[in-house]
Formats: structure tokens, C-alpha cells, sequence
């Protein structure tokens, strides 16, 4: 069925009279471009505030898990899943959670897809994960989704703690697809663009923040990630 | 879902009357402009930026099936299976095989026009699956059974102690409140559930990428994104039409739809699938199927003068630029389209006799044209339907107007070819005109033209037009006869 239908509507389409393919209008490059190592990172995080999000700043390693645990405390955290990914991984979540109290689960505890479900849908109060980018322009984390980066961490837990290294900080959203894409055969099966937290203005255009997703996005800017 | 176009006329006076309807038109309009203005500035050229995203969506719809066999072919390599459908039913019983071959029972839905037009939910419910649409919006109209109020907003209109009142009968929560928030609140915990649960996900699709098989979804509430993550099998149902040739179009594009959507420079979420996930991940799906739909759309495609209204990307700036939307709001139109956008496809898709008031009500003012970032120009398409219409053209299914008036226009054609039949005419017409006139004014006539002077009335008709007595001043003042 399916093979004659595509025949039958590709011919259909084919057979119709050909018109000329407009040219496209030559547009200034954007001004995200010019920014600067320092203006990008400024612009973010204006951005990420203008959204909603939380944002702080970190030197290290260290002092990025120290803002975690002010983050916890003043939340009353008790229980948290943190991704795999290369960024998470400097941090050693498992020793600083045993310190604070704090239970991290990780992908891996969920055995199968059932099990990781109900720890995020039905245990965490959080979700911590890295970025593979983040897009100056609009305030925009970008993550690639892998068995390390699974895609619920950032999004079933009521709160997204996402920690952001700004080397990793791009103007623009071309920056990133153009290398993603370069190769399609490389590229990822699934990304994300996140802009601040899960929202509505459904009922009577009253926005509220939280309807599916995270309520809040914290988002920790590091300057010096440990390799 | 049911077609009430043919209603247009009694639903929009039902709908003026509406005083939820009126106050949030006026409201939402203006907040949205105000963030449209400010988003739209952030572009060095805002209007180059809009060129180039009119020429984008011109060379989509040119390249139609070039396009779409590129994207199949990347798609397909990504390791998604791509599906191909005529109509509604072969799309509908398609993805009822996908879901009764997977033993599915629980279905979620991400917000997509598309099934609406299919009406999907319907089919799906009477074989006996739970389907749950989850877009806070979506939700509360499927449980309403009503058709969206707005592509973007389908139930912003609805009084919150409607919606309290739907959410207790339906046991969605069990205490009353007033507060959206609270009701908001209440759809989360419900839809939560499905989420963890769900067996299938059925999604549509922004954008489609030629160049790399890849499908993007665009939205701010995070059911898209759950609805994609959770199940083993994700369905992603798209028009035709949604294909762009490049992944950098594509963030063009995305830039045009969130900034004249909702004035936003990005929705919260921006989810892209190349295919399902690879096989070692504990969420996303195992399988993807990705369905293009025609609809009748290959069909109007033939006809160049009609083809530009594929360029269309929902981002309902249309509506909000429109009077006559801005008035009467989505109801009348009767379809899952409405506002201009659907005033240009609804009656290529229903066919011109059934939708005779959505391409007649418009003042002509150009303000969905001037706003369009896809380039349609919608009174230019309703003038072709009108033509079309009284033509009666078979393709269109126009209706052809009354032996009456058709003769009516023979004859009046034929009086204005020649001068002195013209003048004639004249002559004959105006006593004939102010034997209606009260007080000045002709305010009314019995017979065919009754109806125009519902709104309207016209001055009486000097005793002598203009030219005659240019005429006879002409000659008074020169002493000579004048040439006419």
C-alpha cells in the first residue's frame, strides 16, 4: 500500500508545471556573531535570567559542587538523578552525595526502561546533567542524547540542574547544527534545545511554569571544567 | 472531527456575542504583538530576515518531490521508517496497524493539526485504545469535544469555571478551584501518569530536513519531549509540505516561527530526531515511524496560482493581524484551520461550495500578507476562490452563481461596453434608484440587493450626473455646443 501511495502522490506532484525557484535575498550576518568570549558568556547568562532560570557562577570543579550543595540544602533535596555525560563525570556526584546526605541515582541504576522510569517520574526531586552546548542568542542548552545523556534526566524530575562549561558557549544555533550535521551518518539521533523551563499560558493566557516539565532550570556557568 | 464550515455565518454572530471570546481576542493580540516587535528586532535587517524566510519556504514547495525523496532516503538511512498516505483513512488505518500490531493500549499525543484534519483520535478511541491528547490546550478541548479556538491556543477562551467544572466530571482532580495554575496543576498529575505509562507516542512535525532525515519539534510545555522519551515507539505524523532543504533553513525557519508564534526567540523546547535511538539507551523509542500525508494536497498543487499556500508554517500570525479573527475568533471556521491560514486551505481541502463565507469574510486589509513570514498572500487567494467560485470550476468544486445573476452580469456587461448604452442605463436607473430614497438617502431595497444595505446606505441620485452638467455649463459659458 504504502510503496504505490508514494508513487502515486510523487507523480502527482512531478507532473505538475514547474516554476522557477525564487533566489534568496543576501541578509546581514547576524549580530550574535561578533560577540566575544566574554560577551557570549554575559549574553547567555542574561538570557538564561530573562527565561527564568537560575543562574550561578563557578571557577572549578569544586566550586561547582559547592553550588550544588547550597542549591540542595536550600531546596531540601534529598533525592537526585545525575546523567553519565563527560561533564557530570568531573564531578564525582556518588562521593558528594554520601557527604550531603543526598542519594544520587545514575542511568544506570534504572536496570531496564521501566525501572529508570519510576525513578524519574516517581522518585528524584532533580535531575542534573551537562550541556554539549549552550547558544548565546536565546539562552538555549543543547544536548545530545546518548546512553549517557538519557533523554527524561532533564525533563521528568521538577527541577533541571544543568551544569554548563563556557568554553562550550556558541552565538548561535548554526554553530552547533553546522558541526552536528557536518556528517549525517555522525550525527546524533536525538537532540534537545532547552530555553528555560517547561511552560503554559493555556488557560486565559495565564502563564505558569511547570506544566510537564521542570518548574525550574538552575544553571551552574564554569569556567574551568577538570580534564 | 466534524466540518461545520458551512456554519460560518451563524457561529461567528453566536461568538461576537461571546463576551470570554472578546476579551481575550483584544488581550492576547496586543501582548503578543508587543513581543513579536521586540523579538523580531533582534535580527541586524527584521524584513531581510523575513525575505529570506518567505524565499526558504518558496524553494521548499517549488522543490516539493525532489525534496521529499531526499529527506525519505536520509531519513530512512537514520533508521527511521517513512510511511506514505493518500488520505485521512489510509494515514488513520496505517497507524492503528502500527499500534494493534504492538499489542498498544495507551497512547499519547503531542499537539499536531494534522491528526486533527485526519480526526485520528477518533479512530484510534473506537478500536479501543486509550488516546490522550497532552498539550494542556489539546487536552481540554479533547475532553470538551470541541474544535481549537486558535492553532497555538486551542482553549484560551474557555472560562476557567468551565474548565474547573470539566476537570471534576471528569475526575481530573477533586477539589474545585478558580486559580489556572491549580488547574494546570491538576492536568500535570493526571498526565503524568499517562507519560510513565504510555505504550505509543504520536507526534507531529514542524519541521522535516531534507538534507538530514531529520524531524524537529517545536513547543514549550515538555509533553512533546515526554511523549517522544517515554515509549518504545514513537509515531510522527507530517503533511508534505513540512520539508526544508537544510538543516540551516531549518534554524531560520525556527527563528521566524517562534518569534511571530508567540513572540518568544525560541519555544522552551526544540526536540530533533534523526531516527529512533541507537539501541543502548534506557528512553526515547526504539522505533520510529515518520507519515507523510497528502490529503488532497498534491492535488491543488497542480495549479500554480494556489501552490503557495504549502509555504505555510502555522505559526498563526495570520490570526493575530486579522479583524475579522480578531472579532469572531477560530470557532466559525469550523475546521482544524482557522483565521486566514485556514480561509486559504480549508476551501481547497472541502472544496469552494462548502466554504463559501471563509473566502468572502475579509476586508482586504493585507495584514496577514505583510506579516506572513512564509510569503502567502491570502487576499489574493480569496479573490482566485471567488472567481473559481462563480466560474463554477469542477476542480474547486465551485458552486456557479444563479442563472439569475449570471444574466444579470451578461446583460450589465453588455450595457457598459458601449458609451451610450452606458449612458442610457443611467438615464433609465435613476428615477428608478430615488423612488426609494427617504430623507436623502436610499437606506433600503426589496429583491436581490436586499442584503446590501443591511450595513449599508447610499445618497440619492442627483438629478443630473456629472457630466451632463459639465455639459451644460460647457455651453453656457462658451456659447457653444460642447462635444460629449
Amino acid at each position: 500500500m504504502s510503496k504505490k501511495a508514494k508513487d502515486e502522490i510523487l507523480d502527482k506532484l512531478k507532473a505538475a508545471p514547474q516554476t522557477d525557484v525564487p533566489p534568496r535575498p543576501t541578509v546581514p550576518p547576524l549580530n550574535e556573531l561578533a560577540w566575544n568570549r566574554e560577551e557570549r558568556i554575559e549574553k547567555l547568562a542574561e538570557n538564561l535570567t530573562l527565561l527564568g532560570c537560575a543562574v550561578h557562577r563557578a571557577r572549578d570543579a569544586e566550586e561547582t559542587v559547592n553550588k550544588m550543595t547550597e542549591i540542595a540544602r536550600a531546596e531540601g533535596l534529598t533525592k537526585i538523578i545525575a546523567s553519565e555525560d563527560d561533564v557530570v563525570a568531573t564531578l564525582n556526584l556518588a562521593e558528594w552525595g554520601k557527604s550531603n546526605n543526598i542519594e544520587v541515582f545514575t542511568p544506570r541504576d534504572g536496570h531496564d526502561r521501566e525501572a529508570f522510569k519510576r525513578i524519574v517520574f516517581e522518585e528524584v526531586q532533580a535531575g542534573v546533567t551537562g550541556v554539549d552546548f549552550a547558544v548565546a542568542e536565546s539562552g538555549t542548552l543543547c544536548l545530545i542524547h546518548d546512553e549517557r545523556q538519557p533523554r527524561l534526566v532533564s525533563l521528568a524530575p521538577i527541577r533541571h540542574i544543568a551544569i554548563v562549561p563556557v568554553e562550550r558557549i556558541h552565538p548561535i544555533y548554526e554553530s552547533v547544527t553546522d558541526t552536528l550535521f557536518e556528517n549525517r551518518e555522525k550525527a546524533p539521533s536525538h537532540i534537545t534545545f532547552i530555553s528555560g523551563p517547561s511552560m503554559t499560558a493555556d488557560i486565559q493566557g495565564s502563564l505558569f511554569k511547570g506544566m510537564h516539565g521542570p518548574k525550574t532550570v538552575t544553571v551552574i556557568l564554569v569556567e574551568q571544567t577538570a580534564t | 472531527m466534524k466540518v461545520k464550515s458551512e456554519q460560518f455565518r451563524e457561529v461567528a454572530i453566536e461568538e461576537l456575542k461571546t463576551r470570554h471570546t472578546r476579551s481575550h481576542l483584544d488581550v492576547i493580540g496586543l501582548f503578543i504583538s508587543e513581543m513579536r516587535r521586540a523579538s523580531m528586532g533582534t535580527f541586524p535587517d527584521p524584513s531581510a530576515a523575513l525575505e529570506l524566510g518567505r524565499a526558504i519556504r518558496a524553494e521548499s514547495i517549488e522543490r516539493l518531490p525532489e525534496l521529499l525523496e531526499e529527506f525519505e532516503r536520509n531519513a530512512t538511512a537514520n533508521g527511521a521508517v517513512v510511511h506514505w498516505a493518500r488520505d485521512a483513512d489510509e494515514a488513520n488505518a496505517l497507524i492503528l496497524r502500527i499500534a494493534q500490531e504492538r499489542n498498544v493500549r495507551l497512547v499519547t499525543k503531542g499537539k499536531s493539526m494534522v491528526t486533527e484534519e485526519t480526526g485520528l483520535n477518533d479512530v484510534l478511541i473506537e478500536n479501543g485504545l486509550e488516546v490522550f491528547e497532552t498539550d494542556l490546550g489539546e487536552f481540554i478541548i479533547q475532553l470538551l469535544g470541541r474544535p481549537p479556538f486558535h492553532i497555538q491556543g486551542p482553549a484560551l477562551n474557555i472560562p476557567v469555571q468551565e474548565i474547573c467544572d470539566l476537570f471534576m466530571e471528569k475526575g481530573i482532580m477533586n477539589e474545585p478551584t478558580l486559580d489556572p495554575v491549580e488547574l494546570g496543576h491538576a492536568a500535570r498529575v493526571f498526565l503524568r501518569n499517562k507519560f510513565h505509562h504510555v505504550d505509543m507516542a504520536i507526534t507531529g512535525v514542524n519541521f522535516a530536513v531534507a538534507q538530514t532525515g531529520t524531524i524537529i519539534n517545536v513547543e514549550n510545555e515538555g509533553n512533546i519531549r515526554l511523549t517522544k522519551s517515554s515509549p518504545r515507539t514513537q509515531v510522527s505524523v507530517m503533511t508534505l509540505e513540512k520539508v526544508v532543504p537544510t538543516m540551516q533553513d531549518a534554524m531560520h525557519m525556527l527563528r521566524l516561527l517562534c518569534r511571530n508564534c508567540t513572540g518568544q526567540k525560541i519555544a522552551s523546547y526544540v526536540s530533533m530526531d534523526s531516527g529512533p535511538n541507537k539501541g543502548r539507551e534506557v528512553d526515547g523509542p526504539r522505533e520510529l515511524f515518520i507519515v507523510i500525508l497528502d490529503n488532497g494536497r498534491s492535488s491543488f498543487y497542480r495549479d500554480p496560482e494556489v501552490r503557495e499556500i504549502l509555504r505555510c508554517i502555522r505559526c498563526g500570525v495570520c490570526m493575530l493581524e486579522c479583524p475579522v479573527y480578531g472579532k469572531i475568533g477560530g470557532y466559525p471556521y469550523g475546521w482544524a484551520y482557522s483565521g486566514p491560514m485556514g480561509q486559504v486551505l480549508n476551501p481547497l481541502m472541502l472544496g469552494l461550495e462548502r466554504t463559501q463565507d471563509l473566502y468572502r469574510a475579509c476586508t482586504f486589509c493585507g495584514g496577514c500578507k505583510t506579516a506572513c513570514p512564509a510569503g502567502i498572500d491570502h487576499p489574493q487567494k480569496f479573490l482566485y476562490y471567488r472567481a473559481k467560485d462563480v466560474e463554477g470550476d469542477p476542480r474547486y468544486k465551485g458552486k456557479r452563481r444563479p442563472w439569475t445573476e449570471s444574466s444579470f452580469m451578461g446583460i450589465f456587461t453588455w450595457v457598459t461596453k458601449r458609451r451610450w448604452r452606458w449612458n442610457l442605463g443611467i438615464k433609465a436607473a435613476r428615477p428608478f434608484l430615488n423612488r426609494h430614497v427617504e430623507q436623502g438617502f436610499i437606506r433600503g431595497m426589496k429583491g436581490p440587493v436586499e442584503g446590501w444595505f443591511k450595513s449599508r446606505d447610499f445618497p440619492a441620485m442627483a438629478e443630473k450626473t456629472f457630466h451632463d452638467r459639465m455639459q451644460e455649463r460647457g455651453s453656457r459659458e462658451s456659447g457653444e455646443p460642447s462635444r460629449s
